[in-house]
Parts: structure tokens; C-alpha cells; sequence
């Protein structure tokens, strides 16, 4: 079982699982702690399993562009964007964050799809003039996430936070250790995603120092809570949300997809499918009572099938079950009624958009 | 991180993590304090009705935190008598107290001279979560 970095942190003080090849906490208190620690206050997540690939070399600008459908090479210096790496059949290979510095581009991707994502990578470079290089063993990855996460990050930063705008980063210093510093997250709170450059596996001594200074101002929080705050966002989780199977559309994902754009992997497809509407939607789920899983079948209310839950928790905020799934695109009207099948007895759901909470109250838009 | 589990040497226990305390034919069902402490937050329990019939090892409903689903099975086969409707509103009592206020169902057991000697005590109990690693 490969482990993080923060690995000792985990075995002290949480419950570990498996994940990806690496022993992860599930959680340290309990879920819904760590939940609402985030969407109160602030948490922090141990993210250094996700890889972290840097590309350079002379070609690194026109190989990025013909990576992912959104522009990039128009993307100014500093900024942090979503994408996707997509298949010639324009299903989604996995979806990545990619910052772009002044002379190169660092690609955040899940841990899962890392091999994947390399190979995929590899294939698409064999015209450019590009160095790949995968540092995640040798890098930190640290979340921070929630409505204080500035304040509970700002003493240990070297640069005003207030001046990192969201969807953007910077390069400073994090409890005096080299960091990427980028204002993004996938719990739908303001927040911050940490690189720290000179702190992995081997030389771990810094980001424990840097993780256990900010435990002490920020709530630990694992996988479980990743989970449901991501669900709660709307956010999805490939693998399960999104994969080769499903296109950007019919994901909720077309923004992703620059109008106009073409000469990138999987562009035919994407004009081809792009041409008729989609058939089937991704929509957010809200329960009367019960709690919606994986896999559960999604029916209208004559019990006609015509969906599919592929991510489903109980909101410790609303005190609800809630998932996403895909619904055949006529039955797919927010605000409609469905059942879902919870192991053979029909439950009432509400087709919502989300995310699943206030966004006047919560989340990094709120007001309140 | 390992946890030390309570197993109340009054009461008797099924491999499935479910406790039984028997009055009589009177038999009150939950889920132990290892099954609770493994599930952590409890947001869900499935109540059966009174009325409902119980078989020993039958499931009769879920247990659910946030991320898992786990089964209940009876411990004994009867009629259910009673269930705990507390737990409606606040599923974290089994948490809280998985022997005492997290109680799920009371069943009128019907078969306890047969059912009755294959429950495990509270040392056999604690003997099969040893066994299990725990």
C-alpha cells in the first residue's frame, strides 16, 4: 500500500482505508464533524495522492492546447483552470486542474487515473517537443477548505492570500517551505490548494510541520467528508460521475468546451455529438427520506425506469439523502418528480439544481 | 488507532454485531458498540412495524451512515412488539448508546429453547472479535 507524505498523521489519529493504492483516513471524528467543521469554519484534506505532473520544454503551450477542448494558450500566466482529458470518441478520460505558470504547466489529476492519464499524455506528445515530469512522490498536497480557510491559512503564507483571486495561483511560501499556492477546491468553498515543492515522501519533516501548524487553526478532515462536501457541491467524482462512457454534455460539463475551439484530441467528436441534443442528463437529486447509493435504478413515478443514481450520501447539512445521476433528457425537468429504487422499495426524490445547499449561506459565493 | 469495544456481560450477541436482551420472551435488539464505533455516524436506521414476523438471521432492514450500508439481522425469530422511533429523528443515539437508548426493536421471541443457546455470550463475543482482528 503506497502512503502519503501525512502518513503517520493518519495512522495516529484516523481510520484508515484504501484508496487508489494508498492508505487514506476515511475520517479522523466522524463525517459530519469534519463536514460541518468545512462548511463553518475551516478543514484541511491530506490531497498529496492525486498526481501532479509538471510539463515544460519548447513545445509545452501548443501540446496543452491540443490536450484539453478548453483554451488555453489564451489563459493568462497565474491562472488555475478545470478541463478534461478526452478519448477520440470524446468520452472523458479523467478531468484535471491545470495552472499555468510562467514557463511551464503543473496538471493536478486524480490518483486513480494517474497511470492512465500519463500514458494518455505520452501519446498525444509523441509530435511535441515536451518534458513530462511526475513529481507527486516528491511534492505535498494540502487542502484547505471553508469560509475561514484564508484566515487559518494567511499566518503561515508568505503572500497576501486576499490578493490570490479564485481559479488563479501563486508561487511564495507556505510555513517557509516553496508552495503553490492556488485559490480552488472541490468542496464548493472558498479555499486553497497547497503544492509544497521541496516535501514528499523522502523529505516529509516540512509538510508535517506545515500540516500539523495548520491542525492546530483548521479541522482535520478525510475522505468520507471529501465525499459528501463534494456531492453536497454538485461536484463530480470520476469514476463515477463522469468517465469513458459519458460525454461533457451530458455531464453538465460544456463550459468546459470552448466555443469554437478545434485541433484538440477528440474535437470530431465532440462537433459530432454536439450536433443533437443529449439524451440523457446529470441532475441533482434531493430525498424526501432515505438515502440514495450508487447504482440505484431512477424511475418516474408510474415506476417506468429512467435513470440511474451514480453518486449518492446523506447531507449532514440538510439532514437529507441527495445524490447525482443520470435521467433520460425528457424526464430530466428540475423540479420534477422521481422515485428512486432503494433496494426494492420506492423512495420520492426531487430533481434539483445544484448545488444542494444556499448558496446565499454557503459555499464561496455566500452573502450571509 | 485502535479502539477498545464495550460487550455488556448481561446480554447475549449474534456474529452479525447485534446484542439481545432477553425479559422472559421478551427480547430487546440493537447493534453492539464495535458495529457502532465501525459505522461511526449512524443517519439511518430502517424500523421494521409491529406485527412484523422476525426469523433468527433474517435481515430486516439497513443501518446506514454516511458513506456505508450495513445490514440488520434478527437475532431471533418472533413478532415484532416494539421499535424504537426515536431513532427516526435522531439516528445518532445508536452512537450515543448503542445498549440503552439506541435500542432498535423489541421482538416476541417464539422459539428461544432452540434460538437461545446458539446467541454468544459476552466472552464468546469478545472472543470472535479477537478473532476477527479487533
Amino acid at each position: 500500500m503506497k502512503r502519503t507524505p501525512l502518513y503517520d498523521f493518519h495512522v495516529a489519529h484516523g481510520k484508515l482505508v484504501e484508496f487508489a493504492g494508498y492508505d487514506m483516513p476515511i475520517w479522523y471524528s466522524s463525517i459530519t464533524e469534519e463536514h460541518l467543521a468545512v462548511r463553518n469554519h475551516s478543514g484541511i484534506f491530506d490531497i498529496s495522492h492525486m498526481g501532479r505532473v509538471i510539463v515544460g520544454g519548447v513545445d509545452a503551450e501548443p501540446f496543452i492546447e491540443r490536450l484539453v477542448p478548453t483554451y488555453s494558450a489564451s489563459q493568462p500566466t497565474g491562472k488555475s483552470f478545470y478541463t478534461l482529458l478526452l478519448n477520440s470518441d470524446g468520452g472523458i478520460i479523467d478531468d484535471i486542474i491545470i495552472m499555468k505558470r510562467p514557463n511551464d504547466y503543473v496538471l493536478v489529476v486524480n490518483a486513480a487515473s494517474k497511470a492512465k492519464d500519463l500514458e494518455h499524455l505520452e501519446n498525444v506528445s509523441s509530435s511535441f517537443r515536451v518534458d513530462m515530469d511526475d513529481v507527486t512522490d516528491d511534492t505535498t498536497m494540502i487542502a484547505i477548505q471553508g469560509p475561514e480557510a484564508l484566515h487559518a491559512l494567511q499566518p503561515m503564507s508568505a503572500v497576501d492570500l486576499s490578493e490570490v483571486k479564485r481559479f488563479t495561483h501563486t508561487r511564495s511560501r507556505v510555513g517557509g517551505s516553496d508552495a503553490t499556492i492556488t485559490r480552488t477546491g472541490y468542496t464548493g468553498e472558498d479555499g486553497f490548494e497547497i503544492i509544497l515543492h521541496d516535501s514528499g515522501i523522502e523529505n516529509s519533516s516540512p509538510a508535517v510541520s506545515v500540516w500539523n501548524e495548520l491542525a492546530t487553526r483548521a479541522v482535520p478532515c478525510g475522505l468520507g467528508a471529501r465525499d459528501s462536501l463534494r456531492i453536497e457541491a454538485g461536484l463530480p467524482l470520476y469514476g463515477s460521475d463522469i468517465s469513458e462512457t459519458t460525454n461533457p454534455i451530458e455531464a453538465g460539463l460544456s463550459w468546459v468546451l470552448s466555443k469554437g475551439k478545434t485541433g484538440y484530441v477528440g474535437d470530431e467528436a465532440v462537433a459530432r455529438y454536439g450536433m443533437t441534443p443529449p439524451q440523457r442528463l446529470r441532475r441533482g437529486i434531493i430525498m424526501a427520506d432515505k438515502i440514495p447509493r450508487h447504482g440505484f435504478p431512477i424511475t418516474d413515478l408510474s415506476a417506468r425506469k429512467i435513470g440511474e443514481i451514480t453518486s449518492g450520501t446523506f447531507s449532514p447539512l440538510l439532514r437529507k439523502g441527495i445524490a447525482m445521476g443520470y435521467i433520460n433528457a425528457p424526464d430530466a425537468q428540475v423540479g420534477g418528480s422521481v422515485l428512486v429504487d432503494i433496494r426494492g422499495s420506492p423512495a420520492q426524490g426531487k430533481i434539483i439544481k445544484t448545488p444542494f445547499y444556499d448558496e446565499t449561506a454557503y459555499g464561496w459565493k455566500r452573502t450571509k | 488507532m485502535t479502539d477498545t469495544y464495550t460487550i455488556p456481560a448481561d446480554l447475549l450477541y449474534t456474529r452479525e454485531h447485534e446484542w439481545t436482551r432477553l425479559d422472559g420472551s421478551a427480547a430487546r435488539v440493537g447493534i453492539t458498540d464495535y458495529a457502532a464505533k465501525t459505522l461511526n455516524d449512524v443517519v439511518y436506521v430502517s424500523l421494521p412495524s409491529p406485527g412484523d414476523k422476525m426469523k433468527q438471521t433474517g435481515t430486516f432492514g439497513t443501518i446506514e451512515s454516511i458513506k456505508a450500508v450495513s445490514e440488520l439481522y434478527s437475532p431471533v425469530s418472533g413478532t415484532v412488539r416494539k421499535v424504537n422511533s426515536e431513532l427516526l429523528t435522531h439516528p445518532e443515539l445508536v452512537n450515543q448508546s448503542p445498549y440503552g437508548e439506541g435500542w432498535i426493536m423489541e421482538i416476541e421471541a417464539s422459539d428461544l429453547s432452540t434460538e437461545e443457546p446458539v446467541l454468544l455470550s459476552s466472552i464468546q463475543y469478545k472472543e470472535y472479535l479477537a478473532s476477527l482482528g479487533k
